[in-house]
């Protein structure tokens, strides 16, 4: 036992398993899985009605995007509504919670006159406000990008305050024997210095803002990733529903995969960032 | 500090108490239908007539078994499966790989399907709030178990500790910081997925709460629900945070009080 | 080499400081502190971690108001950080949004110098520090030296009279330290500056300065001042040095 696990460890440490990359591991993985799914569905030991087989799968998922699920609409037109609130919620909650942020940090009594309010109302579940914004805003999109809005704004709030107040003092007293005026140090040391930080703040959101949204669209609309697999639950189709879920996985690693890149593209000195806690 | 910390907790109980004065106010202009927009008097006399007590405790009773329950579930089933994969490399790499292809699928977008699988009753909605927990945890541990400080497991080795006593003497207890965040942001997920799960399926709990108010036009109430749930989140957050966190890790927090 | 009393720069007079609410005891960081500094004259203020010398020179940078006392500069009262003061810091403080150059370039962009300006000076400091060819690299790219070498170009970009050090090579290895150490004598040769300089090294102290302030801890004031007069380059193991390094070690225990 303790001669296989040495060698376990000593093989984990490059990163070969029985002579195989960890990558191909991986894919053998999958495909073992998939082929086993296969194979026990035809054979009839997993209920076609709770796990349909991947060639069913596959088949809906032509469908999806073709013809549509419910009466013609397609798996774009869901995805497009999906994406289209997100982005407004996001953009409107990040104009408003940035500057409120830097504004709050710079300030210690501010930080502490709001510090009790922005505890609660992050601790507020969101989706606990649907109802709230249905009652008044009515069941349009309105109500859902307020809410989506409302979900990314505390997150990037906390994290663009905490970004203010964490900058190095030594920056701060670098630029002011460097001659920097008091608008000069906001826009030339503080704000740069903060930014990693924000940004940290906004991938959070945007995977908040990614989580309510499937939840609000399963309440009052037709149109949208949420809806789609809702509707799967009216109809009983674990198909649709499994369908349905594969993309929204898919549309959640492209969003953090591209914000990823975002932040390399334009914080291209900001390496080695310390994971923020929510 | 004495002076300017004095001025901060001014500061904070005025910024609260300014925020409920300003909803009074707006509320008492009746700018808004006040059925609509109730003040925060409204709110109270809402609580104390609309929702009797021992409903109200059987609510919340319920919610908060769902989570106990499911949070406990993906908890235990997260650091279980977390340290395996973390110390016999071969299987985590087998393991890890379903686990990071379902991670991006968010928890309340397994609804309908649980709802399929298992119905309309509680199992449906622990399912949600297991799988809330089980991913941060899972995830925390793993990496907690990785990225162990090697000088610590061979300072161990030397004194002789091997196989399982080393595992469990030694490497769990030097992941256990990053277990524990991983079970503070699990279990504000869990809340999280339990009040979705009870919104959008389930007719008993806090979530049922709201929902049922809004369809009996009792704004009031839903206003009520909505703070009590923030409430209770805050609560609970605390309660895991010091008393686990503090007191259990204090080793984890250096230098002075 | 003595200085002579006209050309005094800079005058420390019962300087005390007091961090708010603290305990007495504890807080109280300096207490009635006097030196006078001269122009172009290196002193250095050396003594064990928390004895004060960073809070002193931070009194001087103007970053920090004294509680009592005062500090002159050619005659006049400080009124927070001058452009007559450059400082350079123990992690070097350089900006890691901006490249080596356009963070030498920051103190003369603030103050509004063309761009062409702007760049020809720094240029010339890449050039003095003997960092040509690294203008355009982010600071994570460069060694500990290095980012001290640039440290040392973005202040005396505004051409200040005074440099302020506060222990800039402590966060170096020891060899780099004495590179540096060598580095930093060439640069004050070339460009005469006052210098005023803070370390936990009796030896750096030695090998750099004119005169050594030694300063004692909990409350921090002179305890003793030495004249070290040894021509330069100086040699760590020469027995002057030695015996420079007995009577200060002596004096901080």
């Amino acid at each position: 036992m303790k001669k296989s696990m040495k060698r376990s460890i000593r093989h984990a440490k490059n990163g070969h398993i029985f002579g195989l990359s960890e990558y191909t591991v991986k894919i053998i993985t999958v495909a073992v899985l998939v082929i086993l799914w296969e194979f026990f569905s035809r054979i009839g030991y997993i209920n076609p009605l709770h796990l349909p087989r991947p060639s069913k799968l596959i088949a809906t998922l032509w469908e999806l995007m073709t013809v549509g699920y419910p009466t013609g609409i397609t798996v774009w037109v869901h995805i497009n509504a999906t994406v289209w609130r997100i982005l407004q919620g996001y953009f409107l909650a990040a104009c408003l919670a940035i500057p409120m942020g830097l504004i709050i940090g710079r300030s210690y009594l501010l930080g502490r006159a709001t510090n009790s309010i922005i505890t609660f109302a992050r601790s507020v579940a969101t989706i606990s406000l649907l109802p709230l914004a249905i009652a008044w805003f009515g069941v349009g999109e309105v109500s859902r990008v307020l809410l989506i809005a409302y979900g990314c704004y505390w997150a990037i709030l906390t994290n663009t305050i905490q970004g203010v107040k964490q900058v190095d003092a030594n920056f701060i007293n670098a630029g002011k024997m460097l001659g920097a005026s008091r608008r000069q140090l906001f826009f030339r040391v503080i704000l740069p210095a903060t930014l990693p930080r924000i940004f940290a703040g906004m991938k959070i959101a945007l995977g908040v803002g990614f989580m309510v949204i499937v939840a609000v669209e399963m309440i009052g609309t037709i149109k949208g990733l949420g809806a789609l697999i809702q509707q799967a639950r009216f109809y009983y189709s674990s198909n649709i529903a499994i369908n349905g879920m594969i993309f929204i996985g898919i549309l959640g690693l492209l969003i953090s995969i591209g914000l990823d890149w975002l932040e390399r593209i334009m914080l291209p000195w900001a390496v080695g960032l310390e994971e923020v806690k929510r | 500090m004495s002076d300017s910390f004095g001025r901060g907790l001014w500061a904070s109980w005025a910024g609260f108490i300014t925020l409920l004065l300003i909803w009074q106010i707006i509320s008492m202009t009746r700018l808004i239908n006040p059925s609509i927009f109730p003040g925060p008097m409204g709110v109270v006399n809402a609580a104390l007539h609309d929702v009797p007590l021992n409903r109200l405790l059987q609510h919340v009773g319920i919610s908060l078994l769902r989570v106990g329950l499911g949070f406990s579930i993906g908890t235990a089933a997260g650091v279980i499966i977390g340290v395996a994969s973390g110390w016999y490399r071969q299987l985590g790499s087998i393991l890890r790989t379903p686990i990071e292809l379902i991670r991006p699928i968010p928890p309340l977008a397994w609804i309908p399907l649980a709802i399929i699988w298992l119905g309309l009753g509680e199992s449906s909605k622990v399912l949600i709030i297991f799988l809330g927990a089980f991913f941060p945890v899972v995830t925390n541990t793993y990496k907690g178990m990785v990225n162990i400080d090697p000088n610590i497991i061979r300072a161990a080795q030397i004194l002789g500790l091997r196989g399982r006593r080393l595992l469990l003497r030694v490497v769990v207890p030097a992941s256990l910081p990053d277990i524990a965040t991983g079970m503070r942001v699990g279990w504000s997920y869990s809340f999280g997925c339990m009040v979705a799960a009870e919104l959008i399926a389930a007719n008993s709990g806090l979530g049922y709460l709201i929902m049922n108010a809004r369809q009996m036009g009792q704004i009031a109430v839903i206003v009520y629900g909505v703070i009590l749930i923030g409430v209770i989140n805050l609560l609970t957050d605390f309660v895991i945070q010091e008393v686990i966190i503090k007191r259990k890790l204090r080793w984890q927090f250096s230098g002075a009080s | 080499m003595s200085f002579r009393n006209s050309d005094i720069e800079v005058v420390v007079r019962h300087v005390s400081k007091q961090f708010p609410g603290e305990d007495p005891d504890v807080g109280l960081a300096l207490h009635n502190v006097n030196f006078t500094v001269s122009t172009n004259e290196f002193v250095t203020i050396v003594g064990r971690s928390g004895c004060g010398k960073s809070t002193m020179l931070n009194i001087i940078a103007g970053l920090l108001t004294p509680t009592e006392g005062e500090v002159l500069i050619n005659g006049r009262l400080i009124d927070g950080p001058g452009l007559d003061r450059g400082m350079v810091f123990q992690y070097s403080g350089l900006f890691p949004w901006l490249t080596a150059i356009e963070n030498i370039e920051f103190g003369p962009r603030n103050v509004g110098k063309s761009k062409a300006e702007r760049r020809a000076l720094a240029q010339g400091l890449i050039e003095l520090v003997h960092l040509k060819g690294f203008e355009n690299k982010y600071p994570r790219e460069l060694s500990g030296g290095m980012q001290q070498r640039v440290a040392i170009a973005r202040a005396m970009a505004m051409d200040p009279e005074i440099l302020l050090m506060d222990e800039p090579f402590g966060s170096l290895d020891q060899l780099t330290r004495e590179d540096m150490q060598r580095e930093l004598l060439r640069i004050w040769e070339s460009r005469k500056k006052t210098v005023l300089f803070v370390t936990h090294g009796i030896i750096e102290a030695i090998y750099l300065s004119d005169r050594i302030l030694v300063f004692n801890p909990n409350p921090g004031f002179v305890r003793k001042e030495f004249v070290v007069d040894l021509p330069r380059p100086r040699q760590k193991s020469s027995p002057d040095f030695m015996r420079y390094y007995e009577e200060i070690y002596e004096a901080i225990h």
